[in-house]
């Protein structure tokens, strides 16, 4: 061998023609835990659960649209689940949409990882180790579960991604016309995408801790993490703003080391909108959330940015366009948002910096994240000198002039998601109460579409932001920075009790903003919860929305709560990507608690989960396609999801019929028996129209058939509790749930015992206080409920 | 009856969109109906006024499913004879399928009427509907301020202003409703 290159190439000497490419060098595993049945699923490797799951939680299909228009022969009209002229019918074109819809969440999460990856074994090699420290010995459940990998360093992640790459490919060929027919197996390749963007998210956050040593297992994080501020009021305008917006970090991470180098921390505010802003105060915490995803729009137009770094997701498509018209120029840092811009990537800086400065150029993109931190730096320093004196909320004079020339013509309303009465506050702010209008800025989702169909072209947007200045000056929130993995040392505190049911559930809020009525209700949700005892588990938007809301004594949620993964935590799992870590959890309970083995085992740890693990998402803003793929990917798992309203526009749902005794028969695996159970999960995946109704509906699917009477009575207490509460009644169907007397809570045993007799003609023996018949089942307390009939310990 | 834009404007279904009508068409075309079902939302909350012609309709003799958190609003007025708290995503599943044994324990509905309900929720679950219940077809309007494309007969649009003449067709139409 005369040399050898890069790669593994090498060429022979006297054979210059010759060369020799080996592939990837694998080294042998270490021996860590038998494989499972099923490493690397391909598509239909689970399908056999997938089923389980879909003959139970049938699909519900709510069409938005009720044509095709994919293909040639088309348009086809498919209502009332007419076949179209490729014969699909209408149910089965449904669930093409919605794995159409999982297929562009779940690539957005692949390429954002492998992306990451790129980045980062550029910067610092593929051999950054995984070690997240004492606390944390399972550091990739996911990747564990799914490919039977146990990762070592990053460059492990690249046998991840390939694998998810090539399933993706293989499953947006499944949409193709003249391919599947059936909707059942279009919504089990739609579980697959699932379960595949779980395991993104986990790749590119583990990739993410590794690399930026973002906090893990390590003292000092964890419950531990510090707290950020959060909200538009705590920008200090006073010194040049860098706003970043996306959800890809490296070149946020990358303004974060040139300002502590160059001693410009105190002078520069690195603030941020969506995901981007959690991750950023993972790495940099003099960092600053200004606001969710919801609100960039009204952040973008009050121009408080002197450059405005966008990176990749839920950016708007007219960011430049907001950023021109507020002077703040822009920086595109990734290949798949680039606006139209000219790449600029290893331009020399002083050039960049001066173009954008003088106005030559809107924007720039540059694609090398560690070129980004110094050109966005120095811009800002110069435009916040020659932007200080431009103002962009409204004068008093111009905002009476707008609202006084509404005519009343309804456009707004019918334009807007929430058919907002826009024009009534109009007029009401016109004779003088601003309040009405000042109310809808939180409620407004912040689309603008309002503005685009104005007959007066009245700048909504911007008088609404006027009338609520004076609060949005003083919002002012305070949130525990991302805190990425759950500590194996928590699991094994709080297995026993969750899969018990004595720690009623783990409470998932998570993504977006499209709520129907605000942020309040993020914050209700939590507090609802948390004082309940429930774990409360944060991500994304959900995550940064519950933090602008205070209590009596000025507190946020985030301060007035542990950040433990145990009752009545409150924990800001980081970013959209970091809420794999929630699954992780619910995994490591069965793995770490119950002992199941993890590798390339989905199946039987899903069962667990589904049939043990009292979890329950509520994406109660969701909008987005990746938001549709991560609720698939709870699902697949066993964790069911709530959503708001708006979510009903994803077009399908997974509900049961607890009234269809066949759906709920279960296997006892320790003797093999048939077990018909009470509906616990009674759904997968459902909406609810208020907050109010959503309450109740969370504390109903965290039944689960293996609750003990003093679990099962804890959370039949809550059920009962907050339908009572917010719904002025008993839940119809909380008998559904009593298996014995001691599933009823102590305090009210006797009334509930009584209206059991009398409401559902249950015999109940008073001298005993014990029921003698009436419910599904009986309590045994040796149950060991599983749907997979190969998990048989023993014969009946 | 005439043609209108959906109130949320963008939300064009296909082919089948459903007619504009005058209360008192609409409070014919429910009288007709066999075994009807009056679906009830939130949005009812906001007014008595709105609950109190929801309790007119029952009294007529059609049960009531009150979904979103309207149950509330019955119970405080002491009205819970006939009302059924279900949610509607939950309600909507069971009303496709033929057999479901309805509420009451006696069979499935004939025909839903919507009112209440915030409007790309009902819009959805009109949706629903109108593609998959069809066999037998069941039939579904809506009487909110709203013009629903997918309910088979609709009021039109009704901006917040126009409060008043909204309430004066809601009682017209309890009124033409034949119990």
């Amino acid at each position: 061998m005369e040399e050898l290159k890069k790669g593994g190439i090498f060429t022979i000497s006297d054979m210059s023609n010759v060369r020799i490419n080996i592939g990837e060098v694998v080294e042998e595993e270490e021996e860590w835990e038998p494989m499972g049945p099923h490493p690397m699923p391909r598509i239909a490797t689970l399908r056999d659960w997938d089923f389980k799951i879909l003959n139970r939680y049938k699909p519900f299909y709510a069409p938005v649209c009720d044509m095709c228009c994919l293909c040639t022969y088309g348009k086809c009209d498919l209502t009332g689940n007419k076949k179209g002229a490729c014969g699909i019918r209408m149910d089965a074109q449904q669930a093409r949409i919605v794995l159409l819809a999982c297929l562009v969440g779940c690539s957005a999460h692949c390429g954002h990882g492998r992306h990451l990856l790129h980045d980062m074994i550029n910067k610092f090699g593929r051999d950054v180790p995984i070690d997240f420290g004492p606390e944390v010995d399972i550091e990739a459940p996911l990747t564990r579960l799914v490919c039977g990998i146990k990762p070592k360093t990053i460059g492990d992640y690249d046998r991840v991604f390939s694998y998810i790459e090539e399933q993706i490919v293989q499953l947006a060929d499944a949409l193709h016309t003249g391919q599947e027919g059936s909707y059942m197996d279009f919504e089990s390749k739609a579980l697959h995408m699932g379960m595949l963007d779980s395991l993104n998210k986990e790749a590119a956050d583990v990739i993410q801790i590794a690399c930026y040593k973002l906090p893990s297992g390590f003292p000092g994080d964890g419950p531990d993490v510090p707290l950020v501020d959060v909200g538009i009021g705590t920008i200090n305008t006073n010194n040049a703003v860098i706003i970043v917006i996306g959800h890809n970090v490296p070149p946020a991470a990358d303004i974060g080391v040139y300002l502590t180098e160059n001693g410009l921390d105190d002078k520069v505010e690195l603030g941020g909108i969506c995901c981007t802003s959690i991750d950023t105060t993972r790495v940099y915490h003099k960092a600053k959330i200004v606001s969710a995803l919801g609100r960039q729009l009204r952040v973008l137009r009050a121009g408080i940015a002197d450059v405005v770094v966008t990176d990749e997701q839920c950016i708007r498509a007219d960011v430049l366009e907001l950023c021109q018209r507020v002077h703040s120029p822009m920086i595109a840092t990734n290949d798949k948002a680039m606006h139209g811009l000219v790449d600029r990537t290893d331009d020399d800086p002083d050039k960049i910096v001066d173009d954008l400065v003088s106005g030559r150029v809107p924007g720039v993109i540059i694609l090398e994240p560690d070129q980004v931190g110094e050109v966005a730096v120095r811009t800002a320093l110069e435009m916040d000198k020659k932007r200080r004196s431009l103002k962009f909320i409204l004068s008093d004079d111009e905002f009476n002039y707008y609202v006084n020339d509404c005519i009343l013509c309804g456009g707004c309303t019918l334009a807007c998601p929430n058919g907002l009465p826009i024009g009534e506050a109009n007029k009401s702010a016109a004779a003088g109460n601003i309040k009405p209008l000042a109310d809808l800025f939180d409620i407004c989702v912040g689309c603008g579409r309002c503005e685009q169909v104005c007959k007066k072209h009245i700048p909504i947007v911007d008088v609404m932001t006027k009338a609520a200045y004076p609060q949005l000056k003083e919002e002012k929130g305070r949130m525990r920075i991302g805190r990425g993995p759950i500590w194996d040392s928590e699991i094994r505190k709080v297995g026993a009790p969750l899969v018990l049911g004595t720690i009623p559930g783990i409470i998932a809020p998570i993504g977006c903003g499209n709520y129907p009525n605000g942020t309040e209700d993020a914050w209700l949700i939590v507090k609802e919860f948390a004082e309940r005892n429930y774990i409360v588990t944060l991500t994304g938007c959900m995550a940064i929305d519950c933090a602008l809301w205070k209590d009596k004594d000025g507190k946020t949620i985030y301060e007035t709560h542990h950040g433990g993964f145990g009752g009545g935590g409150v924990l800001n799992i980081g970013s959209c990507v970091s809420n794999a870590h929630i699954h992780d959890a619910a995994i490591k309970v069965a793995s770490i608690f119950a002992g199941r083995p993890l590798r390339g085992n989905y199946e039987e740890i899903a069962d667990y989960i589904l049939s043990r693990v009292g979890a329950c998402g509520v994406a109660w803003g969701a909008m987005s396609q990746k938001a549709a793929s991560i609720a698939t990917g709870f699902n697949r798992l066993g964790v069911p999801a709530v959503v708001g309203p708006h979510g009903v526009k994803y077009r399908r749902a997974f509900m049961s019929r607890p009234d269809i005794k066949e759906d709920w028969k279960l296997i006892d695996a320790s003797d093999g028996s048939d077990v018909y159970v009470e509906p616990g999960p009674q759904d997968l995946l459902v909406a609810c129209e208020t907050v109010e109704e959503a309450l109740p509906m969370m504390a109903k699917l965290c039944f689960r058939p293996s609750d003990t009477d003093r679990g099962r009575s804890i959370k039949l207490t809550h059920y009962i509790d907050l339908s009572q509460k917010y719904l002025s009644t008993y839940p119809p169907d909380w008998h559904l749930f009593v298996r014995v007397a001691s599933d009823l809570p102590l305090a009210t045993r006797d009334v509930l015992l009584k209206k059991l007799e009398d409401e559902q003609d249950w015999k109940i023996d008073w001298k005993k206080k014990k029921i003698e018949a009436g419910p599904i089942r009986g309590y045994n307390p040796s149950f060991n409920p599983t749907n997979l009939e190969r998990l048989i310990r023993g014969k009946k | 009856m005439g043609i209108e834009i959906p109130f949320d404007v963008a939300n064009i279904g296909g082919p089948e969109a459903g007619d504009v009508a005058p209360p008192e068409v609409i409070g014919s075309y429910i009288s007709s109906a066999s075994r009807p079902l009056l679906v009830v939302g939130s949005e009812l909350l906001r007014d008595g006024f709105f609950l109190d012609i929801a309790i007119g309709i029952g009294k007529k003799g059609i049960p009531l499913a009150a979904t979103g958190h309207s149950i509330k609003g019955f119970v405080e007025k002491g009205y819970t004879e006939n009302v059924y708290y279900y949610n509607l995503h939950e309600l909507t599943n069971c009303l496709r399928d033929p057999n479901w044994n309805g509420l009451d324990g006696t069979g499935n509905y004939d025909f839903v009427i919507f009112y209440g309900i915030i409007y790309y929720y009902a819009s959805q679950m009109l949706s629903c509907l109108k593609n998959f219940a069809t066999d037998p077809l069941m039939r579904t309007v809506s009487i909110d301020r709203y013009y629903h494309p997918n309910a088979r007969m609709s009021f039109t649009n009704i901006m917040p202003r126009m409060e008043d003449e909204y309430k004066e067709m809601l009682n017209k139409l309890v009124e033409s409703i034949k119990g």
